[in-house]
């Protein structure tokens, strides 16, 4: 290489260090926020039909309104705190529930828009529902709604002969007959509606014996997708179909390939059932939303509270499409915050929405939404001024941090328990599984191991729900627990096969573990492995029941018991343990259809002593909400579900 | 002039080649995975399952899978969407989080290399004095040190003892001077060693007395003739010293709350998140590649003996 080459690179490269520092050295300056909270992982999505966890309920709530809201209701729970919270008034002004509790007919406020500036109408909540419903959304809560005429089966993509269907025709954005689809389900292709006639399907393909559960439903979904539909189209005014008016019958076919279809078969996205035409939710003006509900849920206005029922944008999903609408530069909201920037990994910014109808409430000019998971990092930023509230604080300082003022620690609506596999012997004989709940200290677990403050648990459902009275919980002392084993065929133990504890791996749930490894060597001679896998790999072994014993957790979705019992029905997607109860699911269903709260609520407890009598998981205690706050915050309490709405929020000025 | 251009050419052929081997391997690897990027702790039933497959391209045949992906990455540079952060396409992702951990590399690299070259001249101008020794001895310690106990050290001492600099977060000059200090630490450590060692050996070369005999000053024959040869050890470990601090902020990531590119790696792996994994080996495939090919380039302009090939 020739000298003065050699030169120009060496220059060269002291430029290209230096360009790289002034690059490197460049930040946009942003001055922080009025108010900083950790808010734990990135959030998944801000689609409130796609979101689940809490740190992007802890934005959705505040950027979203809908038809009602939780608010602080009446004093604090003396003994612990805990501040009850109850359904108000939102975007809804005023409700009325017809007598037999299962029509709910909510007057809209005239005044409520998006932030920007187009107005909110029923019309967006039957958009909104429909979107949420529909099963190319995939929602994981659209089960909220089931009660719902017609949701679960719109849902499920179920329909039968002489259902009034509604046919989304190929002509999505982009499509014509033929074509690659177009997987932005709304805006939606051309609806036809009419009553399906008949259904032909091609003959029922076999499924191989090795195939695994995602082949399955591949060769199953490609089966269906070969069923042609046969529809007698009805007239349609005014938006509305008019059933009984047949103007003519087309027959319909995903795949027109299929061998049932016809020249004149037209290709379609889904039949489904016409859930919004069906007269479960209307809008008979613009300003009054009615729903109707099959059973009478005393619970279905805190579902009203929760953000999967909210309204999204219309317009800007039908214009953006999905995911692009949630993007900072196009979301539109309607709550009390809307994003003013978002960065990937370290914060969204939330600012004041000057057209939200009540912002006159909302004190706190714009809110940083960090995203920290490390809970030392987050102690630290709290303790140097970076943050004003800790969601997550240190596991490992529980003790140090209990006893500081800022440090608000309250009973929580959720339960840590081990799930236990009932098909698996010996785990199917209930004496075995008694004695292995009555055989763990948990005490000493939550006053060694958790010691936040924890309750432990010896039923289902935790304590602090309104006017529910529980049963008795899981009794019995040591000697109980060794008589039960030997009952069942193990005195001391003897015989018994090894189990394993499967966990997600995590240090609280190993020493956990652990804990009870040891308290059943000691006190059945009961030997049990350890097995930790990361989130992904346990879930699949959990949902595909390839475990003995599991850790597993569950949150209230609403302050009703129904929300812990319901995990146990038989098959339900929940129910991970093989556990089946005719009696358990008929009183569920008996509660679900009973109007008298108080009548209700026994119902329930009857489930629930079933399920204490039956053991299929052990219940091992019930969290706490751990929250750490500047004391200059004012207007932040501990509530049953950790949900802390931000326009209460008052900063105090020094 | 040709023989650059034809052995970045060489270079760019083996890059395709190896990026092409790493998807495939990636690919294997991700599908024999247990568990579903789709899998959620309220079970999602299989036909919704399916349509989720069915949008992202993840229902037809393995071969199917490989060979659309490939062609999309290879046409269009679409490394698809990321699943679980689902508000954001893979080359987003990367594209947010990828100046992040660039600046970061910047500041740490050439802290390093300023602390630890000139660490490395004094050591072996005043060598068995103590400045040596306690130079030594740090250096030492530095690569002994995992970055993670340096992290909380230096938090101890510069954010809670000497409040000088924020604890974490992301934005301001601060708030890179500590992460870029624990994750250049160990960089200068071993350049300092490595300089050192490349100055005593060069220091007793024929030129060099020959430089000290011309009466030259000391000065001048330490920087011009004795810096320069001792460099090359130095040039050579800058290659994988880059890659190391490239994929090694990941923890600093965490402690600092740091909005990089190394953590987006565990995550998609753990949450199945294919084309986020996907995406994140392939671009670390082409920074390795380079930051090699930029190493052997800087060894042919230091070395006129070394030869491009």
């Amino acid at each position: 290489m020739p000298l003065q080459l050699r030169r120009a690179f060496m220059i060269l490269a002291v430029v290209v260090v230096g360009l790289a520092v002034v690059w490197a050295a460049r930040f946009d300056a942003m001055p922080p926020a009025e108010f900083r909270f950790q808010n734990g992982t990135d959030p998944k999505t801000l689609d409130p039909h796609r979101a689940t966890g809490q740190p992007e309920s802890r934005l959705l709530f505040n950027m979203f309104s809908g038809l009602l809201q939780l608010l602080p209701e009446g004093p604090p729970d003396p003994e612990t705190g805990v501040q009850p919270m109850s359904p108000h008034p939102a975007l809804a002004t005023s409700y009325d529930v017809s007598a037999d509790n299962k029509t709910y007919t909510f007057q809209l406020r005239r005044d409520a828009v998006w932030s920007d500036g187009v107005p909110i109408t029923a019309e967006d909540f039957i958009w909104s529902w429909t979107r949420m419903l529909h099963p190319e959304t995939a929602c994981e809560y659209n089960f909220q709604l089931f009660s719902v005429p017609y949701a679960e089966e719109y849902a499920n993509s179920v329909v039968e002969v002489g259902d009034r269907v509604e046919v989304e025709l190929w002509d999505r954005p982009g499509e014509r007959q033929g074509s690659e689809p177009n997987y932005q389900n709304f805006p939606r292709g051309t609806l036809r509606y009419g009553t399906l006639t008949e259904i032909t399907r091609p003959p029922e393909p076999e499924i191989p014996e090795d195939a695994n559960k995602l082949a399955r439903a591949k060769i199953m979904a490609d089966w269906q997708s070969q069923w042609v539909y046969t529809v007698d189209l009805a007239a349609v005014r005014d938006g509305q179909p008019m059933w009984d008016e047949v103007t003519g019958t087309r027959s319909y076919c995903r795949d027109l390939a299929s061998p049932m279809a016809t020249a004149e078969t037209e290709q379609t996205h889904g039949v489904l059932v016409a859930f919004n035409k069906l007269g479960g939710i209307e809008a008979p003006d613009p300003y009054t939303f009615i729903v109707h509900l099959e059973d009478p849920l005393p619970y279905f206005p805190y579902l009203a509270t929760y953000y999967p029922l909210f309204p999204v944008p219309r317009h800007v999903i039908e214009e953006h499409g999905k995911p692009m609408w949630t993007r900072p530069e196009n979301i539109v909201s309607n709550g009390p915050y809307k994003v003013g920037l978002r960065k990937l990994r370290d914060r969204v910014r939330l600012v004041k929405n000057e057209t939200w109808y009540d912002a006159d409430m909302v004190q706190i000019e714009s809110i940083d939404a960090m995203s920290i998971e490390g809970q030392n990092t987050a102690l630290n930023m709290y303790t140097t001024g970076q943050l004003d509230w800790v969601t997550d604080p240190p596991g490992s300082l529980i003790e140090e941090l209990k006893k500081r003022d800022d440090c608000i620690i309250a009973p929580q609506l959720s339960l840590y328990y081990y799930e236990l596999n009932t098909a698996r012997p010996p785990l199917d004989d209930v004496r075995v599984r008694r004695a292995l709940a009555m055989a763990i200290d948990r005490d000493q677990i939550v006053r060694e191991v958790t010691r936040a403050g924890q309750t432990p648990a010896y039923r289902v459902v935790p304590p602090g729900i309104q006017g529910y009275d529980p049963p008795p919980g899981m009794e019995g002392s040591l000697e109980d627990a060794r008589a039960l084993l030997t009952e069942a065929g193990y005195p001391g133990g003897r015989g018994i096969p090894k189990f394993t504890i499967l966990y997600n791996t995590s240090e609280g749930h190993r020493a956990i573990a652990e804990v009870i490894q040891q308290q059943w060597q000691n006190n059945l001679n009961v030997k049990v492995d350890l097995q930790n896998m990361e989130w992904g790999s346990f879930l699949d072994k959990r949902q595909q029941k390839r475990f003995d014993i599991s850790r597993a957790g569950w949150i209230a979705d609403y302050p009703d018991p129904n929300t812990f019992l319901d995990l146990w029905l038989t098959d339900g997607p929940q129910n991970n343990t093989n556990w089946s109860n005719l009696e358990f699911d008929r009183l569920l269903e008996e509660a679900a259809s009973e109007s008298d709260p108080e009548k209700r609520m026994q119902l329930l407890a009857e489930a629930e002593a079933i399920w204490v009598d039956e053991v299929p998981a052990i219940p091992i205690y019930f969290y706490v909400g751990l929250n750490i706050v500047k004391p200059h915050v004012k207007g932040f309490f501990p509530t049953p579900q950790d949900i802390h709405p931000f326009h209460l929020l008052r900063l105090e000025k020094d | 002039m040709r023989s650059l251009l034809g052995f970045l050419v060489r270079r760019f052929g083996w890059m395709l080649l190896t990026l092409w081997a790493v998807y495939t391997v990636s690919f294997i690897l991700i599908k024999l995975a247990p568990g579903s990027p789709f899998s959620a702790e309220r079970a999602v039933t299989p036909a919704i399952e399916q349509q989720l497959r069915a949008r992202f391209n993840l229902d037809g045949p393995a071969l199917q899978q490989y060979t659309d992906y490939l062609w999309n990455i290879f046409t269009r540079g679409d490394l698809g969407w990321s699943l679980k952060l689902e508000d954001y396409s893979v080359n987003q992702v990367i594209a947010e989080g990828f100046p992040v951990s660039a600046s970061l590399a910047v500041f740490a690299l050439v802290f390093a290399i300023i602390l630890g070259v000139s660490a490395g001249v004094i050591s072996a101008v005043y060598r068995g004095t103590m400045a040596d020794l306690s130079m030594m001895t740090t250096a030492v310690l530095g690569i002994a040190i995992p970055n993670f106990v340096l992290a909380s050290l230096a938090i101890l001492l510069f954010v809670f003892m000497i409040p000088i600099f924020p604890a974490a977060g992301w934005g301001t000059l601060r708030q890179v001077a500590l992460p870029a200090f624990c994750l250049g630490a160990p960089v200068a450590a071993y350049i300092a060693r490595l300089t050192r060692a490349g100055m005593l050996e060069s220091l007793n070369r024929e030129h060099v007395r020959t430089a000290f005999a011309k009466g030259l000053s000391h000065r001048t024959v330490v920087l011009k003739h004795v810096l320069p040869g001792a460099m090359l050890p130095v040039v050579s470990y800058l290659g994988p010293a880059t890659a190391g601090v490239l994929t090694g902020s990941l923890v600093l990531e965490k402690i600092f709350a740091l909005p990089g590119m190394g953590s987006h790696f565990i995550y998609a792996a753990t949450q199945r998140d294919t084309f986020l994994a996907t995406g994140m080996v392939l671009t670390y495939t082409v920074l390795l590649f380079t930051m090699n090919t930029l190493v052997d380039l800087a060894y042919a302009v230091i070395d006129p003996r070394v030869e491009l090939e």
